[in-house]
């Protein structure tokens, strides 16, 4: 478990007075007693062995507390429980699986009582339309459920990522969630056709109606997409869906340069297309740490290159159409010397195991010593730039520091990772955790990126929000929020 | 030695999720994924080691199936073989057949070691190689986890139910290979691209004069029927009651 870093982000600062109405610190009985009844037996949990793991953030970065666990079944329940909290002044935090990585949905956090509202126990499936490709399902449904609904009706739902047998739809939509198909189908936002949302006073926002053109008016459901629970709560979901595809094939390419990845990256796109589903990207130290560290990862090459490419595709096309083209690209880059070496998965075996390669790279890290990380976004055309000036930063205020950058290069998005140097403990180096997120954060602006590409703000970059983001947005962002919730009960002191 | 043949299979690949067809006739392989028997890899594996350390000179990797098996053909030229021979066949053939057809190309290509794998993750049936080796009048060597050559002897350790047993068999032999034998390396671009000018033969099956005709048939194909769905119990005492209540303690 990573220790906590020394100057992380007081949860207990503000930065601005936003609201007037003051918050109950502590929760009258009768109010508890209300909220129990709304939810009846079996609907709410207050002893602290059965809350531990609602209350522990993932990373182990912060450790909540909460009064009352709600576990509403169903959307009128929510409904009861918000207005009671508004008409108290008593503040919610919605949890979904609790996997967020930027501490959104712990409580109890700034020093008041905060009741934990959990989704888990609205699950439904409601209703899928395969003529219509929708699904609809409840806040609650964890994501690997609603990917096996959607295959069971011979259709993909392709949101994908390494949380996905705890995370929920709710929480994925609450954070406008990436992972490793954004490339191809975009990020949360881009599978989300309507939502029902119960908002603080207890009112609900109906706009789930499945349907690709809707122009009547501003399209109040994205402003609910990435609020990480600060607007209201997500009770359900209409999501898009996809035919299934029909062949994948998969690579695993070395490169000698991040230019040379760039590069690859656009010729890819200019052969292959749509059919390219995730074209990620990582460094030789990263595939080093990773052979070091975790059983049963090798590297499929003899050689040791400096960047590597996984590059998968999918396609309604037959397997040995797709077979054949992904072959032909590679061979015309080999020939030109834009790619030094690579193996093709010739089994659903082999492309599992580069897989593995990719996804172990974050435990690796963990292994490897202290890390300082930052998920940070830049145009394409910005990585090489971006790799090199931040890896200078880094090293001015780390010297000897061991930049791990990896991540999704199709999206423009970076976690660029730093392993402690080898000569400095772990605790001197994670004392530099915010001054070398401030300056590296300040460089992927510079360079007309994002400080926070797909984890989003919650309680960990909520300073970083307020010194980086533009003016204008921060103080619309704000009467958007008092507009929605003027008491302020949802989720407090969390993204603004 | 001279000549190593090894025996790849084509098979749905080991991450598809299998289906029936609906008729029961069969399971679904039209645009399902396709790859090599994993344990076949192993064998074309084995057989490359014993090349690269100079104690074969050819390794021929021979395939029964239609056209497109090609692929895995090709693959296995990007592995490393020297030659690849394809008998083209559009029917389903039992493991006698093919271990009678695969006898025929034995006698043409007289390798000093067959190599497969010891069964196809298909349809499991371990047979194939000892019908070969019986057929071929020579000895066989099953579930081979290691493999050493010294002059015209076979070392092979293999896995069996009580734990491991080493023998020695004579040249020419049928060697079956176990999942622990290798691991199979990865085809990179730069072979993939010089396996295409490698020579692959294409032969009918009927010029073999084997009868494709079974005395096997499926009559039916099903799906395992699903479990029931699980109960959480909330001590040790509830799971014992839940037992008792099954008739399972
Ligand atoms: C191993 C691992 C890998 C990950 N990989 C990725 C990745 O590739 N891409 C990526 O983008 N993220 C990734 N994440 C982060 C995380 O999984 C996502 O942010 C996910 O979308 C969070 O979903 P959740 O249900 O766990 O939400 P939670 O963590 O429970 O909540 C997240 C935020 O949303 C709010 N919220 C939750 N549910 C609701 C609701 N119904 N209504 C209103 N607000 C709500 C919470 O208050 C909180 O602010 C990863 C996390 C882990 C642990």
């Amino acid at each position: 478990m990573v220790p906590l870093p020394v100057a992380l982000p007081n949860p207990s600062r503000t930065h601005y007075k936003r609201l007037s109405v003051v918050l109950t610190k502590t929760i009258p009985d009768a109010v508890i007693a209300e909220l129990k009844s709304i939810v009846g037996e079996g609907g709410w949990l207050d002893s602290s062995a059965d809350l531990t793991a609602y209350l522990e953030e993932w990373r182990g970065l912060f450790t909540g507390c909460t009064p009352l666990l709600l576990r509403p079944a169903s959307t009128a329940e929510v409904a009861a429980i918000l207005s009671c909290c508004n008409a108290n002044n008593v503040a919610v935090v919605p949890q979904g699986g609790n996997t967020g990585l930027a501490g959104g949905a712990i409580p109890g956090l700034n020093d008041q009582n905060e009741v934990l509202l959990s989704l888990e126990r609205m699950r439904d499936i409601r209703a899928i339309d395969t003529a219509n490709f929708t699904i609809i399902v409840e806040a609650g449904c964890v994501l690997e459920r609603l990917q096996q609904a959607a295959a069971d009706a011979d259709c993909l739902f392709p949101l994908s990522m390494a949380s996905e047998g705890s995370c929920q739809i709710g929480g994925n939509v609450s954070t406008n969630a990436g992972g490793t198909a954004v490339l191809r189908y975009g990020n949360t936002r881009d599978l989300v056709l309507g939502l029902e949302v119960v908002l603080p006073d207890g009112r609900v926002l109906d706009e789930l109606k499945g349907v690709r053109k809707d122009n009547t008016g501003y399209d109040l459901k994205q402003l609910f997409i990435g609020a990480e629970g600060s607007l209201g709560v997500i009770t359900a979901v209409t999501c898009k869906l996809f035919p299934k595809p029909a062949s994948v094939a998969t690579a695993l390419i070395a490169l000698d340069s991040i230019s040379a990845v760039v590069d690859f990256f656009a010729a890819a796109r200019t052969a292959l297309g749509d059919e390219i589903l995730a074209f990620e990207t990582f460094p030789h130290i990263a595939m080093d740490m990773v052979q070091q560290h975790i059983d049963s990862c090798h590297s499929p090459f003899d050689d040791e290159y400096s960047w590597y490419v996984l590059l998968d595709l999918s396609s309604q096309r037959s397997q040995s159409m797709v077979d054949t083209g992904l072959l032909a690209f590679l061979e015309a880059q080999l020939d030109l010397g834009l790619v030094t070496d690579g193996v093709v998965a010739q089994s659903g075996a082999q492309r599992d195991a580069f897989w593995r390669i990719r996804h172990a790279i974050s435990e690796a890290q963990k292994l490897a010593g202290a890390s300082i990380k930052h998920d940070i976004s830049v145009p394409v055309s910005q990585i090489p730039l971006l790799i090199e000036k931040a890896s200078a930063v880094a090293e001015s205020i780390a010297p000897g520091v061991r930049p791990v950058p990896f991540g999704h290069v199709g999206d423009g998005n970076i976690h660029f990772n730093l392993s402690q140097p080898e000569a400095m403990s772990a605790k001197d180096f994670l004392a530099l955790w915010g001054v070398m997120n401030q300056r590296i954060h300040s460089l992927a602006v510079s360079l007309g990126g994002s400080f926070s590409a797909e984890h989003g703000i919650g309680l960990l970059k909520r300073d970083e929000l307020a010194r980086l983001a533009d003016p204008v947005g921060l103080a619309l962002m704000r009467s958007v929020k008092l507009a929605f919730d003027p008491n302020g009960i949802m989720n407090p002191n969390k993204l603004l | 030695m001279k000549t190593i043949m090894v025996c790849l299979k084509r098979v749905v690949d080991y991450n598809v999720r299998i289906r029936v067809k609906p008729d029961g006739s069969g399971v679904v392989t039209d645009g399902v994924k396709m790859s090599i028997n994993p344990f076949d890899e192993i064998a074309l594996e084995e057989a490359l080691r014993i090349k690269e350390r100079g104690e074969a000179e050819d390794v021929v990797v021979v395939s029964i199936g239609p056209a497109d098996i090609q692929q895995q053909l090709r693959t296995g030229l990007a592995m490393g073989a020297d030659r690849a021979v394809l008998i083209e066949c559009n029917e389903d053939i039992s493991s006698l057949t093919a271990a009678k057809v695969l006898l025929k190309c034995a006698e043409k290509e007289a390798p000093d070691l067959i190599v497969l794998g010891k069964q196809a993750i298909d349809d499991d049936c371990n047979q194939t190689g000892q019908m070969l080796a019986t057929l071929w009048g020579r000895p066989q060597a099953t579930f081979a986890s290691k493999l050493e050559l010294s002059g015209n002897v076979a070392k092979v350790t293999r896995e069996v139910d009580a734990g491991l047993e080493v023998i020695e068999v004579d040249l020419p032999a049928v060697i079956t290979t176990d999942l622990r034998l290798n691991e199979p390396r990865y085809v990179k671009l730069p072979d993939i691209m010089k396996a295409k000018k490698k020579q692959l033969e294409s032969v009918a099956i009927a010029d073999f004069g084997v009868e494709l005709s079974s005395k096997v048939t499926a009559g039916n194909w099903e799906t395992p029927a699903s479990r029931a769905k699980g109960i959480m119990v909330n001590d040790v005492d509830a799971l014992l009651a839940a037992l008792k209540e099954k008739d399972l303690v």
